[in-house]
């Protein structure tokens, strides 16, 4: 569905991504795992066009999306929970949410995806009017979720989304994610916390100063020696 | 006692008024501090119904009433005497042709009794509205405004109170603050040279519509291309502004705001080369051809905009069927009503552009451009219309300050103006209409009107009271040329801005945003969430 082909990205002279090359399929939770400053966040914005690569094609379903403005991605059905929320804290919730359905027009669909953003995330039901801002840390993650999926993507990128989550809410959002999945939405997954993501997601790839270093079925790599030392902290 | 220190605080804040003014003034500020005092009580009343609460207000109206009356009273017999003028002396009242003489004294006593009445129904009226639901709340003070509105200036008229005026000054640049608000307020871009975009739309109306170089196109058509310049001009500000953020672009459009008056300053010496002469659109009018053909026919180059001494005369605008005079320079009314009638229109296509898409796109982008842009807005058109947007307005706002005053000239566009528009938008409330409407009326009010008039009185009261007490020579010449509020306009007005940065930093009329963040410590955490700015 998604399918990256040797992307290389760049910030100014630094040479962020140097040739990435990744498949999303219909249907799949794909993670994304790596060491800091690996360039996983790069990655995604280069995929929703934030970010400008220099070479490689970036395609969604047939479409190259390299050439297309990046304000008019969202609309082709990419959308992205950013690294660090990046909500709108003078908004409330709602203004949040409908703020993540900027780009769609079908105002019956909007309000379907609304209830449906209310039944995974009934702590932001209860807060429809509190202004983003003033939501705990975890609040703030499921708004930045709720509102990526207000846009009804064809394919959900996940940056981080248990950063700085307490290990209570760390397993639920992993849930949620699963949850989103099971109804039918592509899920490209960042994540720090190797071992969860590695749990939940069908096939990971793990990226290293800008390559891809190792790729494949969730299970094996959860079980790759390397993988093991490096990103699971086991000796 | 304790219950009526608020109505005594804002009587004596309104007592200033016509501590200065006297006579005929004290109805109309008895009659604005009747409606603050009707607002202050009634949101504060625990009672429930209107007339409860209505009628809990009148006593602290009338109190408000009886202090704005007092400082007319010391005017006329302290303020006055004191500045060389009898309190006894004749007013002149204007019914519209016809003028009748009254003596002073009965000024006082009728001016005194309609202001503490008037203060009382006021705080009544206002004071009762706050105890309706919120839909007919707004409908019964936007009456009472609207009546205010209406019937002021004929009051203002038959009374010679001599406001108008500056009145019409200030809502021209209420108009202009309304348009900044959507640059800074709503799109959150820091624009310093605002003032940029009135100067183009004052000189595009001044070109167009002026003996000077003998194009008179009619004023109606004119305001409109004054205002499609002024838009362009701010996509051509814009443009380059794009990546930059916060105080970058505070510097590129604080340089924009300085360069336009210097441009202006300095077309005086312009040649018309060949091609321009032969451009002419469609069917156009033989007789503006022949002009433009004289243009260039002229000998030497041509003077385009007077340079320091600006354009004058402009020519004002005329309504078919009536007579030419309707906008002239002494016919204050029609010139009022056209302006209000504008700032009305305004804030209704504001406030539809704020509830809009665009307004979104523009609220999203001041919170969080990354984000923003995330959710499919396009950074590049959304700033670019904040720009374009304000600029109209500006623009606009500039045609008729240029109609209006009947002459323009490049000083009146300097960077002072800007800032005090800027001002205007910060101490009333970003981003919220009503407070920015409100900060007008004070800064430009008290700049336009309160400030002459003290200056007024204290060069009398130098004069009679002072300078022939100092013995002192060297003194004496110092208090006589250095003792003037206009010359320190811009230091008073500076002092009022500290302090109101430091008491109050989300302005008089917060929008509720502004609030919840500039407070957020004081107020609990998910506090319920105060109601948003109301639409206008
Ligand atoms: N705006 C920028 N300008 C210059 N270099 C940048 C910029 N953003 C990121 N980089 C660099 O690009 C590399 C990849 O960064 P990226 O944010 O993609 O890492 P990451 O894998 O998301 O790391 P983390 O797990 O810490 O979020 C890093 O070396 C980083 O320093
Ligand atoms: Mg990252």
């Amino acid at each position: 569905m998604l399918e990256l082909k040797d992307v290389h990205t760049y910030y100014g002279n630094i040479h962020a991504l140097k040739g990435i090359s990744l498949k999303v399929e219909k249907g799949e939770i794909v993670t994304l795992i790596g060491s800091n400053g690996a360039g996983k966040t790069t990655t995604l914005r280069t995929i929703q066009g934030l970010l400008r690569p220099r070479s490689g094609s970036i395609v969604l379903e047939g479409e190259e999306l390299t050439k297309i403005p990046p304000h008019l991605i969202t609309e082709r059905g990419v959308s992205q929970s950013p690294e660090g929320r990046l909500i709108f804290p003078r908004m409330t919730v709602l203004e949040n949410l409908e703020m993540g359905a900027f780009s769609r027009k079908d105002k019956d669909g909007i309000k379907r995806d609304l209830e449906r953003v209310c039944i995974v995330f009934p702590r932001l039901k209860e807060r429809v009017k509190q202004k983003g801002g003033t939501l705990s840390g975890g609040e703030q993650q499921m708004l930045a979720m709720g509102r990526a999926l207000m846009a009804n993507p064809r394919v959900l990128l996940l940056d981080e989304p248990s950063m700085g989550l307490a290990p209570i809410l760390v397993e639920q959002i992993f849930q949620i994610i699963q949850e989103l999945n099971k109804q039918g939405t592509t899920i490209l997954l960042v994540e720090q916390n190797a071992r969860m993501a590695l749990s939940i997601a069908h096939r990971g790839y793990v990226l290293q100063t800008g390559h891809i270093r190792l790729q494949g079925d969730a299970k094996r790599l959860h079980d790759d020696e390397e993988v093991r030392k490096t990103y699971l902290g086991e000796e | 006692m304790q219950k009526l220190r608020t109505a005594l605080i804002i009587g004596a804040t309104s007592a200033a008024i016509t501590f200065l003014f006297g006579g005929w003034s004290a109805v109309v500020v008895g009659v604005i501090a009747g409606a603050v005092i009707g607002m202050t009580y009634g949101q504060r009343s625990a009672l429930r119904t209107p007339n409860g609460i209505g009628r809990e207000a009148v006593v602290p109206g009338l109190v408000g009433g009886l202090v704005v009356v007092l400082g007319g009273v010391i005017h006329q017999f302290i303020v006055r005497p004191a500045t060389g003028q009898s309190p006894f002396f004749t007013h002149t009242l204007r019914f519209f042709g016809s003028n009748a003489q009254i003596d002073s004294i009965t000024v006082l006593i009728i001016s005194s009794v309609v202001a503490i009445l008037a203060a009382a129904a006021a705080a009544f009226l206002i004071g009762s509205a706050q105890g309706l639901p919120p839909d007919k709340r707004n409908r019964q003070i936007a009456f009472a405004l609207g009546g205010f509105l209406l019937l002021f200036p004929f009051y203002e008229q038959i009374t010679n109170l001599n406001w108008m005026g500056a009145l019409i000054t200030v809502q021209i640049y209420i108009l202009l603050a309304l348009g900044l608000n959507i640059v800074v307020g709503y799109a959150g871009l820091l624009d310093l040279g605002y003032a940029a975009f009135f100067a183009i739309g004052a000189y595009t109306t001044a070109l167009l519509n002026s003996p000077r170089i003998e194009i008179q196109w009619n004023f109606w058509l004119v305001i409109w291309i004054a205002a499609a310049v002024a838009a362009i001009a701010g996509i051509v500000l814009g443009a380059p502004t794009l990546p930059l953020r916060g105080d970058y672009l505070a510097i590129v459009t604080l340089g924009f705001g300085e360069i336009v008056p210097v441009i202006f300053r300095n077309l005086i010496a312009v040649t018309i080369r060949e091609p321009f002469t032969r451009f002419c659109f469609v069917g156009c009018d033989p007789a503006v051809e022949v002009r433009i053909a004289c243009l260039y026919s002229c000998e030497g180059p041509l003077n385009l905009t007077g340079g320091e001494a600006g354009v004058n005369p402009i020519g004002r605008p005329v309504i078919p069927f009536t007579p030419d005079s309707l906008f002239g320079s002494s016919s204050y009314l029609p010139w009022y009503f056209l302006v209000l009638a504008l700032i009305v229109f305004s804030i209704f296509l504001i406030s539809r552009l704020r509830d809009s898409r665009i307004g979104r796109a523009w609220m999203a982008m001041r919170e969080d451009e990354l984000a923003a842009s995330q959710m499919g807005i396009d950074p590049v058109k959304t700033k670019l219309l904040a720009f374009s947007m304000g600029a109209t307005f500006s623009g606009f706002a500039g045609a008729f300050y240029g109609a209006y005053i009947a002459a323009i000239f490049p000083g009146v566009f300097d960077f002072s103006v800007s800032v005090i528009i800027l001002c205007m938008v910060i101490l009333g409330g970003l981003g919220n209409m009503i407070g920015v409407i409100i900060g007008g009326i004070l800064i430009m009010g008290t700049d336009r009107l309160f400030l002459p008039q003290i200056a007024t009185l204290l060069k009398k009261f130098m004069q009679v009271s002072v300078l022939p007490n100092v013995s002192n020579e060297a003194l004496r010449d110092f208090l006589s040329t250095s003792v003037d509020p206009i010359q320190m306009r811009l230091a008073l007005f500076g002092i009022v801005l500290v302090i109101m940065m430091l008491v109050r930093p989300e302005g008089l009329v917060p929008s509720a945003e502004r609030r919840a963040e500039l407070h957020a410590g004081e107020e609990p955490r998910g506090a319920p969430v105060t109601a948003d700015e109301p639409t206008t």
